[in-house]
């Protein structure tokens, strides 16, 4: 049965007086699958390695399933918590046989041997590793390694399944395929998951709630949609994909708007702006979507740049902007192909553009 | 909604503007206790109980048991009041009269020894670990367990074999090879320097060895696409290979001139004084100079920097930075007969002087029934050893000290690898220097530092009354093997990851299990291999065995020689057959035993690449 997650101002330090979370409060219903993501040192590991028990919160409280399992007192050790957990690096025991490695999450349940290998080659079959269940992992491939950790995760039934960037370790074609795989198994097993990874189009393409953390604070958590549309901070829409940033004059103010111009000659735009600008200039950060190319002597366009470089990407072309005075956007798509020095026109879409203060 | 952060529901942002209130316990009246919680809390960091007792004791026990011997027998020499062995707190005195008389003889002796032997350890393991490790020698794959055959066994017994060949009653001459002048040979400073750099020969393979592993193919395929010929090839790649050779020599130097083993029997037997031999005179001779001893001990520690210093100078400022992920594996070199014919006949040669001809003395003299001119063979040493108890009990006695040891220390040295291995703390920095400072100590000079801090007053007055019993000896033996045991561990520890153990805890393994089952097997080979090198360093160890051993009970190694010392060479000899042969059980039925019982899985590590 999936598992609630309550967690209450956690914080944690490290001897030494590093504070690696500070203050973290999230729910969690049952059943969904939550990625945790934020750059390195940004306390995700961290948080889900409170969650598994291996490390202690110095503060704050955690709950699994309505039981309080970390709080300052009292501390549910790993064993007892009834979850499981997809390492970074597999942890795949190599003295043990696949199968024996996969078993190892079945002794809690204290079902007889029998079973136990029933419910084994089961799973294995299941992430399509029947046929190698005798082989020892360093007889396996990356992949193999992954799913032989990821068949131990979810052979046991638990309610609560943690995921330690499960990806980082494979090849990008691999890593495709892996994560396809790792959303469909898990979603069978109707647990509740939290993975951790530093790669938002993971996050975003696995996510049914997105948190983002910065420096071991929660900065923000909803859905991959909100997240994308509303980016709470700058490092959020940073930290989630950006064509580039640009300095705008703010022209005028409305009622959650503002009116901006990116240059002294361009055409102004009205931004939604969540957060009140009082200043004469502000920050916009735009996502790539929000960018596209038009001719440059079409006085329809918000700015106007070179073409510094283009990339072919099979269904059209990455381009990357020079653009005087605001330094240079990418990963601005057309279907057809601009060729490098060309001075092009580009026309902004309010709704991927995000206003902060300078 | 399925997840709401507390203060950033629906993607709103958490922390600005609306930071949460503390609990209403954190009001005026309970902030004492508030700020002593949380500092408690800053103290302990979330450590477990375990780990908060465990850690000051390890500490306890290492500070106790290691720093303060070592420090005192380095202490003494300038303050002999601090340890009521005189009136004087300061005082160079006994450090002036190391450098006069018969003590700066026995120093000067030392070094030069040393370093011969440390050269001559080069000049015969360079050899031999390039014929084995870069060209297809016949019979190569026995070299590395031969190697740790020599360094196993305690210096003593070839010493005693050669002894037992060369004496003027020895085998030879009952052989009717009448050679004065080969008796005068190694009866000396020239069989003390054989003996000695025979001895570094192991390390100078094992630096030797690690050291071309690391140097890939692509160093000499490139030379040769530049148009060097073979020996250019090698004048211009032997210099890479430079901390290597430094280090077997600094290696070869530290372990001839801490060795007691030699300067106790061929050595002190010929009249050529070390050292090390010096420093036990000063102790066990009457009446006993501690201070003197300790300043002994002083220079001898500041001997073995010498070398390191040297090292440390010679490769100040370059880069031997050759390994790399794209170094290629060296193709072996194929040797001609008459190269094959030539390595083979220089590697017999080499086992027949280190191990054939001092195992030829021993176990003919062991089977010598008396000592007269007669070279009749009997085994009346061997009935002798099994029906006195007096004689096979030092036996019984050293296995039983190895056993236990041994599985103390690796238990103490797999903890004390462990927190090396973490690498975070400044405690495992202070750990690292003081095993390290332990293991470069000679052994001599730890023992005495044992009977100059456990045979201080403070400890009657205690009630604890350590000093020449047999709890203090074992105690020795222990803290003395578990440096170089932690450190033997810590390259295996170094390469666990730490997930092994998480993994097995977050899959319903308590501590205990998740250790028995996720971690130790994987290292399961190195401990065994630890468990090995300190019963057999132990069994027939010499110089703590002297120092410390309680009178009514000695161990193998002292009772040897009393028994040689006493004249009794034939039972002497037996019972140092004998032991060696039991070293040789215990080895054989530990790595028996490991690969009969071991679980398959268990023994695939570390075995990779073997087929």
């Amino acid at each position: 049965m999936a598992e609630s997650i309550a967690i209450r101002n956690a914080g944690k330090e490290y001897p030494g007086g590093s504070q690696a979370l500070r203050e973290v409060s999230l729910d969690v219903e049952p059943g969904t699958f939550l990625v945790l993501l934020g750059p390195s040192g940004s306390g995700k590991t961290t948080l889900l390695r409170c969650l598994a028990g291996i490390e202690r919160v110095s503060e704050g409280q955690i709950s699994i399933g309505g039981k309080v399992v970390a709080s300052g007192a009292v501390h549910v050790p790993p064993e007892r918590r009834n979850l499981s957990m997809v390492f970074q690096d597999y942890a795949l025991w190599p003295h043990l046989r696949v199968r024996e490695n996969v078993a190892f999450a079945l002794r809690r349940q204290r079902i007889s041997k029998s079973a136990a290998t029933g419910k084994t080659l089961d799973m294995l079959k299941r992430v399509g590793l029947g046929a190698l269940a005798e082989r020892y992992p360093n007889e396996l491939s990356g992949g193999e390694q992954q799913r032989v950790a990821l068949a131990r995760a979810l052979v046991a039934d638990t309610g609560l399944i943690l995921c330690d960037e499960p990806l980082s370790n494979l090849d990008a074609d691999l890593r495709e395929r892996m994560r396809v795989e790792i959303s469909s198994l898990v979603r069978e097993a109707k647990a509740t998951t939290v993975y951790i990874t530093h790669d938002q189009a993971e996050a975003f393409a696995l996510a049914d709630q997105v948190g983002v953390l910065e420096r071991g604070r929660l900065v923000q958590a909803g859905t991959p949609e909100e997240i994308y549309a509303k980016p709470a901070t700058p490092f959020v829409a940073r930290f989630t994909g950006l064509a580039g940033e640009l300095e705008v004059r703010v022209l005028g103010r409305a009622d959650g708007a503002v009116e901006v111009a990116p240059g002294t000659s361009a055409r102004p735009l009205t931004v939604p702006a969540p957060m009140r600008i009082d200043a004469q200039s502000a920050l916009m950060l735009v996502r790539p979507t929000a960018v596209s190319l038009c001719d440059a002597g079409n006085g329809d366009h918000h700015l106007a740049g070179t073409v510094a470089d283009v990339a072919f990407r099979g269904r059209g072309y990455d381009h990357a902007i020079d653009v005087a005075g605001h330094g240079r956007l990418t990963g601005v798509f057309a279907r057809t192909r601009a060729d490098r020095g060309t001075m092009v026109g580009l026309r902004l879409d309010p709704a991927g553009c995000h206003i902060f203060p300078a | 909604m399925a997840i709401t952060a507390e203060d950033a529901a629906g993607g709103s942002a958490a922390g600005t503007g609306s930071a949460r209130q503390g609990p209403a316990s954190r009001g005026p009246g309970g902030r004492g206790l508030d700020w002593l919680g949380s500092h408690l809390r800053r103290l302990t960091a979330g450590r477990p109980t375990s780990e908060l007792i465990g850690r000051p004791l390890f500490w306890l026990l290492l500070i106790l048991f290691i720093l303060v011997p070592c420090a005192s027998s380095l202490v003494l020499a300038v303050s002999p009041a601090m340890f009521d062995q005189g009136s004087q707190w300061f005082t160079l005195t006994y450090l002036g009269q190391a450098f006069s008389g018969t003590t700066a003889i026995a120093i000067t002796n030392s070094l030069w020894v040393s370093a011969a032997a440390a050269g001559l350890g080069l000049v015969i393991g360079f050899p031999i670990a390039w014929l084995t490790n870069r060209t297809t020698l016949p019979g190569r794959r026995f070299v590395p367990p031969s190697m740790w055959l020599v360094v196993l066994l305690p210096s003593w017994l070839p010493a005693l074999g050669w002894e037992r060949i060369v004496q003027a009653d020895g085998v030879m001459y009952r052989l009717g090879l009448n050679w004065p002048w080969f008796t005068h040979l190694i009866m000396g400073p020239g069989g003390v320097v054989l003996l000695l750099g025979l001895r570094s020969v192991p390390f100078t393979y094992l630096a030797i060895t690690a050291g071309l592993a690391g140097l890939g193919q692509e160093f000499e395929d490139a030379a040769r696409v530049h148009g060097a010929g073979r020996a250019a090839t090698l004048r211009l790649i032997w210099p890479m290979l430079a901390p290597a050779i430094w280090s077997a020599l600094a290696i070869g130097f530290a372990e001839a001139i801490s060795d007691f083993g030699v300067a106790a029997t061929l050595a002190y037997n010929s009249n050529f004084t070390l050292a090390t031999y010096q420093l036990y005179a000063a102790i066990n001779n009457f009446p006993p100079s501690f201070p003197a001893a300790s300043a002994m001990g002083a220079l001898l520690v500041a001997a073995v920097a010498i070398p390191l210093f040297l090292q440390a100078r010679a490769l100040r400022g370059r880069s031997y930075r050759v390994l790399s992920g794209r170094t290629r594996q060296p193709v072996r070199r194929r040797l001609s007969t008459r190269g094959k014919v030539s390595a083979i006949g220089g590697m017999a040669l080499f086992y027949f002087v280190a191990l054939g001809v001092p195992g030829f003395g021993a176990v003919s003299a062991s089977l010598l029934a008396d000592y007269g001119g007669s070279f009749s063979i009997s085994l009346v040493n061997f009935r002798a050893l099994f029906h006195q108890a007096d004689q096979f009990g030092p036996l019984e006695r050293s296995l039983a000290y190895g056993v236990i040891v041994a599985s103390v220390t690796v238990v103490g040295g797999f903890i004390a690898a462990w927190l090396l291995a973490q690498r975070r703390e400044k405690s495992s920095r202070l750990l690292d220097f003081l095993l390290l400072a332990a293991v470069a100590l000679p052994s001599v000079v730890f023992a005495a530092g044992y009977i100059f801090a456990f045979n201080l007053p403070i400890w009657s007055s205690l009630g604890i009354d350590l000093y020449q019993t047999t709890t203090l000896l074992v105690i020795a033996y222990i803290a003395s093997s578990l440096p170089t045991n932690a450190r033997v561990l810590v390259g295996a520890v170094s390469q666990l990851q730490p997930s092994l153990r998480d993994a097995a805890r977050t899959h319903g393994a308590g501590e205990l299990t998740a250790w028995a089952r996720g971690v130790l097997p994987v290292v399961s080979r190195p401990l065994t291999m630890a468990w090995l090198l300190t019963f057999c360093g132990i069994f027939l160890e010499l110089p703590i065995s002297q120092l410390l051993y309680a009178p009514s009970n000695p161990p193998a190694s002292v009772a040897i020689q009393d028994n040689l010392s006493n004249y009794h060479f034939g039972v002497g000899m037996a019972q140092s057959v004998f032991a060696v042969c039991i070293a040789l059980v215990a080895v054989a039925l530990v790595l028996g035993g490991y690969r009969l019982l071991a679980p398959a899985g268990w023994r695939r590590i570390g075995a990779a690449g073997r087929g």
